[in-house]
Order: C-alpha cells, then sequence, then structure tokens
C-alpha cells in the first residue's frame, strides 16, 4: 500500500459525505431516490470496469457477461431451484470469477492485441445474450419475475427502495475503495506497466496472466455482485437489459466520460450521465424515444475531443494549477 | 439436398453484400488504423434515408442511391475530418469511444425522426423469385449479389491502377514515406473514410429489400461487419469478400440444420475460432 492510502481513509471528507449521502433515504422523494440508487449502480458497474478497462488497460467489452450471471443466474437459482439469493449471489459471483479468469487466459495464451481483444469479448457478449434469451432454466427471452421484496434482509430482501439504496451506497463505495487500494498497491502499478507497454512490463518481470487475471477476477466478482443487487432491486429481470451488450457500451462510456485509470472518475462519469439520462427518458421519453442517449452521444462525443483524460482528472488539473497560482500570489 | 443446396445459394449471396459492408471497413483500417464501431449504423442510416426518400417521393430503394450515396460520402468526410482526425493517433480505445458515441448519436437521431417501430421500403423486384433447378433465388438476393462484386472489382481494379488508388495504398504501406512522396495522407485518409461510408450507402439499398428496419438494428450490422472483417484478415480485399460468403454460409446453414440457438450462435463461434487460431484471416497475406 503506497503511503498516502491510509491517511486518505483517515481524513474526514470521504466519511462526511458517505455520511450524507446516508440520510438520502430520508429527504428525497421516490422518484429522485430511485434516479440515485440507479445512478449508484451504474457508478459501482463502472469503477468495477475500471480495474479492467481503466488501470489494466484491456478494453473489455465482456462485462455483460458478469452482470447476466450475477442476475440471471442468481434470480434462476431462486425462482426455479428454490436456492437462497444470498447463496445465489455467492454462486454467481463464482461463476464470473470463473469466466473472467478464463477470458484472461485466452487473452495471455493467444496474446491478443487490444483490438482482438476488444472484438473478442465482443462476441463473448452478444453469445451470452442469445445463449441466456434461448435457455428456458435462465428465464429465455421473456425474462424472469422475482417474489415480492417482503423485507426479510435473510432472504436477500431489502425492504423497498431506501434499503438496496443503502446496500447500493455501501457497494459502490466498496467499488471506489477497492479501485483505490489497487491504484495505490504493487498491483497497481504492475498493471498500469502492462497497459503502458506490455512486453517491457513482462521483461522486467511483471507476470502478464497473474495480473491480469488477477484484474479480471475481481472485477467480476464486484460486477456480478452488483447485479445481483440490481436484479432484486427491478423485480423484473430482463435479459434485454442486463444481458445487453449495450450496458456493457453504456458502463464503458460512464467510465471513459469520468476519465479512465483514476480512482473517482468512473464513479464521477456515472454520477453526471446517469441521472441526465433517467431524467432526460422519465420527462421526454413518452415523445422523443432515444432522446437520452442521443444526448449521452454527445456528451461522449464532446468529451473525448474537449477532455480526452475524461472529466475528473480535467477537474483535478484545473484545481491543482490554481491553488498554484494563488500560492504564487501570495 | 436440395435444402442444403437452398441454403448455400442463399448463403452465397447474402454473404457477398456482408463481404461489401465489410470491405468499406477493411479500407479505412488499412489507411487509418481506426475500427469504425458506427459502420453499422450508417448502414442503418443509409437504410433511413431510402425509406425517407421512399415515403416522400416512392422512390425504389435501388434508384435513391443516386441520391444516399453522395450524402453519405459527405457525412463521412465531415465525420472524419472534424471528429476522427484530431484525435486519430491517440489510444484505440479513445477512436473506439469515440465511435461509439457517434454510433449512438445517428441510432437515436433515427429513433426520434423515424420511431422506434419497424417499418419497410419496399421495392419493386423484391417479390420477383427465379426458378434455378429446384432452388429458388430471390431477386433482390441476386442484384445484392451482382453489384456486391461488381462493386468489389471495381474498388479493386481503382486501387490497382488509378493514382487515387495507387496513393491510398500508399498511406496504407508505409504513411510516412507516402508523405515523403508527396501524397497528402490527411487528404487519403478523408477520402478512404468517406469512400468506406459511400459504400454502405450502396450495401444498405441491396440489403434493405424485405428486411423490416429499426433504429435500434445499427450493432448487430456493425457485429456482422466485424467477423466478416476479421475472417478477412482485416486488409485482404479477396479474402473479405470470402469472409462474407463463409458467414453468409454459416449462418444460412445455421438456421436450417442446427437447434434454434446453435444456429444462432455459430458465426460467433467461428469467428472466435478463426480469432484465437489464424489471427491473420482466411488466407495467407501475398
Amino acid at each position: 500500500m503506497r503511503p498516502d492510502f491510509w491517511p486518505a481513509l483517515r481524513s474526514p471528507f470521504p466519511w462526511i459525505i458517505l455520511a450524507f449521502a446516508a440520510t438520502m433515504p430520508f429527504l428525497l422523494p421516490n422518484y429522485y431516490l430511485h434516479i440515485l440508487t440507479i445512478t449508484l449502480v451504474y457508478a459501482a458497474l463502472a469503477s468495477a470496469w475500471n480495474i479492467v478497462g481503466g488501470i489494466a488497460g484491456q478494453i473489455s467489452l465482456a462485462h455483460s457477461l458478469f452482470v447476466g450471471a450475477g442476475a440471471m443466474l442468481a434470480s434462476a437459482l431462486l425462482v426455479k431451484l428454490g436456492v437462497n439469493m444470498w447463496l445465489g449471489m455467492v454462486i454467481a459471483a463464482a461463476a464470473s470469477a470463473a469466466m473472467g479468469a478464463a477470458v484472461s487466459f485466452i487473452d495471455y495464451r493467444f496474446r491478443l492485441g487490444h483490438l482482438s481483444f476488444a472484438l473478442i469479448t465482443m462476441a463473448f457478449a452478444e453469445m451470452a445474450e442469445i445463449y441466456v434469451t434461448n435457455t428456458e432454466f435462465l428465464g429465455g427471452a421473456s425474462g424472469l419475475f422475482l417474489p415480492k421484496d417482503k423485507g426479510d434482509i435473510l432472504a436477500f430482501q431489502f425492504g423497498g427502495i431506501s434499503g438496496v439504496y443503502w446496500i447500493m451506497l455501501a457497494m459502490t463505495t466498496l467499488c471506489v475503495v477497492v479501485n483505490f487500494a489497487i491504484l495505490s498497491s504493487p498491483l497497481g502499478y504492475n498493471l498500469r506497466s502492462i497497459r503502458d507497454n506490455e512486453n517491457a512490463a513482462q521483461a522486467i518481470g511483471v507476470g502478464l496472466l497473474r495480473n491480469k487475471t488477477l484484474a479480471m477476477t475481481i472485477s467480476a466478482v464486484l460486477t456480478s455482485i452488483v447485479g445481483t443487487i440490481y436484479a432484486r432491486y427491478l423485480a423484473f429481470v430482463d435479459p434485454y437489459l442486463l444481458v445487453s451488450p449495450v450496458l456493457t457500451i453504456e458502463i464503458v462510456l460512464f467510465a471513459t466520460v469520468g476519465g479512465l485509470g483514476t480512482a473517482l472518475g468512473p464513479a464521477v462519469g456515472a454520477f453526471l450521465l446517469a441521472p441526465l439520462g433517467e431524467i432526460l427518458r422519465g420527462h421526454l421519453g413518452g415523445f422523443l424515444p432515444g432522446l437520452h442517449y442521443f444526448v449521452y452521444g454527445l456528451v461522449v462525443v464532446g468529451v473525448i475531443m474537449l477532455m480526452p483524460a475524461g472529466v475528473w482528472p480535467s477537474i483535478r488539473a484545473r484545481i491543482a494549477r490554481k491553488s498554484v497560482q494563488e500560492a504564487r500570489a501570495s | 439436398m436440395d435444402e442444403l443446396l437452398q441454403a448455400l445459394v442463399q448463403g452465397f449471396f447474402v454473404g457477398s453484400a456482408y463481404g461489401l459492408l465489410a470491405l468499406g471497413m477493411g479500407l479505412v483500417y488499412g489507411v487509418s488504423g481506426i475500427v469504425n464501431f458506427a459502420h453499422g449504423d450508417f448502414v442503418s442510416l443509409g437504410m433511413y434515408l431510402c425509406f425517407a426518400l421512399f415515403t416522400a417521393f416512392a422512390l425504389d430503394p435501388y434508384v435513391s442511391v443516386i441520391f444516399t450515396v453522395p450524402i453519405m460520402i459527405a457525412l463521412g468526410a465531415l465525420v472524419y475530418r472534424f471528429l476522427i482526425k484530431p484525435i486519430a493517433g491517440r489510444q484505440l480505445l479513445m477512436v473506439i469511444q469515440l465511435t461509439l458515441g457517434v454510433a449512438l448519436l445517428i441510432q437515436n437521431g433515427l429513433m426520434m425522426v423515424f420511431g422506434g417501430q419497424p417499418t419497410r421500403a419496399p421495392s419493386m423486384i423484391e417479390s420477383k423469385l427465379f426458378l434455378v433447378g429446384d432452388v429458388v433465388i430471390r431477386g433482390a438476393h441476386l442484384v445484392a449479389c451482382i453489384v456486391s462484386f461488381a462493386l468489389a472489382i471495381l474498388l479493386y481494379v481503382m486501387l490497382q491502377s488509378t493514382d487515387t488508388g495507387r496513393a491510398i495504398r500508399a498511406v496504407q504501406q508505409e504513411p510516412r514515406a507516402a508523405a515523403l512522396m508527396g501524397v497528402d495522407v490527411g487528404r487519403v485518409q478523408v477520402m478512404t473514410f468517406a469512400i468506406g461510408v459511400g459504400v454502405l450507402a450502396i450495401a444498405a439499398a441491396l440489403l434493405l429489400p424485405g428486411l423490416p428496419i429499426q433504429p435500434t438494428q445499427g450493432l448487430r450490422f456493425t457485429v456482422i461487419t466485424l467477423l466478416v472483417f476479421v475472417l478477412g484478415g482485416m486488409t485482404n480485399f479477396v479474402a473479405i469478400m470470402l469472409g462474407g460468403i463463409v458467414i453468409g454460409v454459416a449462418e444460412a446453414i445455421g438456421t436450417i440444420y442446427m437447434t434454434h440457438t446453435l444456429g444462432q450462435l455459430l458465426p460467433y463461434l467461428i469467428f472466435v475460432a478463426i480469432m484465437l487460431f489464424r489471427p491473420q484471416g482466411l488466407v495467407w497475406r501475398s
């Protein structure tokens, strides 16, 4: 661990923000709490993707596989076999970890370049959607309905939106902290050296297979758990939403807009775009379907042209510059 | 046996149009090193332009190509010049992201203008059928096949024996040397991207008859194009056409002979296998 990890945890600011965020269910009406919950889901997904896509620089388009496993598999185990959803969550996370490790192994064994890796993972995502929508056990094309949420924690029920909000807040925090921890640990340095130059990294003794697999597995497990919680929140588990390659594209867009490879960037990106999308869809979706994705498109193109590093690094650089100027002036 | 022959013929015809889709991508990749994830959405756009011309002036999709090709060429040039060029040469992910952003813009722009309901733009030869032996050939498929091959040959001849074509090949081989020889590399890149998108306008008209269209279909075309493009070793023209036919036939055979799921999965399985075991594509590069 880099020395600034622990002081950062000891600093009061993150805790104050977290405590403030935790009071939201008492302050906001349900509609805005819903938007906030969805935003947290995307922030967590984007942060989890960032471990592979940002820090390690492996453009994985297969993350809908892991969301799908977390959502569909855990739900199917509950609905079809009556397996407790906590256990289902663990099984799905294990399955995701296995799939993630397999993808990493293929990447390592065949020495795929960035482009090939992106294309192969995209093919996996497409195949997963076809497979799930054709498999009766996983709900097929019509999806699965989860039993009503009665607030029984032991049955993975969180008692409505406030409960889900709190659990998602914890989960998103976990994802961001994991990002932060990886960035300040030897693993983070290894992953970044792999991102910048794979051959050079290997030449100085950075194990490609070990590090890539570790990053992918951590990312897959986090993504899968978020998928299970999201499924529980939605109650209707729709494969065309949760196993769709479009979901991955959204995650990747949020992470890029926020700032790839930074601990907070992907979450910032999700907090900028997800509420915007939800509100546009809620208010204008009726007579202008597609508008919110159109706006996403504009924002993405704009951010890439104007702030290629992402929004969060740009803001940080600006603050740093200002404080330097102030120091000079005084 | 008849079924097999039918599948082969149909797969061959549809596959040649897939090959044409991928030629545009191969051309752009060779010259600029860019993989355009908005490729399928440009196809979508071409189809909706045909549809708009059909609803406004009752133009047959084949005729409206006269208008859609120049529009798409101009659009391709603008997109490359003002969006892709400023960030080309940066991280690969950035370019992929940008084209995904463009894909979102096109897809949802179409959604806002035309609505999400599937529609169709009928053509006069859509219902024409030919019977050769026991094999039924649909007129639209025949036209698609002939035009695709004609265009592929035309592009090939253009690349081989015109100055423009030589400039394009020079940039493909070694941009720096080409620049030293007086080739305006930036112009060639804009031009190839414009041609690549213009070809899609034609491919869109070829695929359109009999196909219900909707704004969200773009990603599907992008994926098919990527499959063919990789199968063809990314830049080899002949191999790309061949790759198109392989995917077309795989699709046709998969839907007839295998269970529904496996049939749909077959093209992707072939793709992954080729990607892993023959990353250079089906044909050795000469």
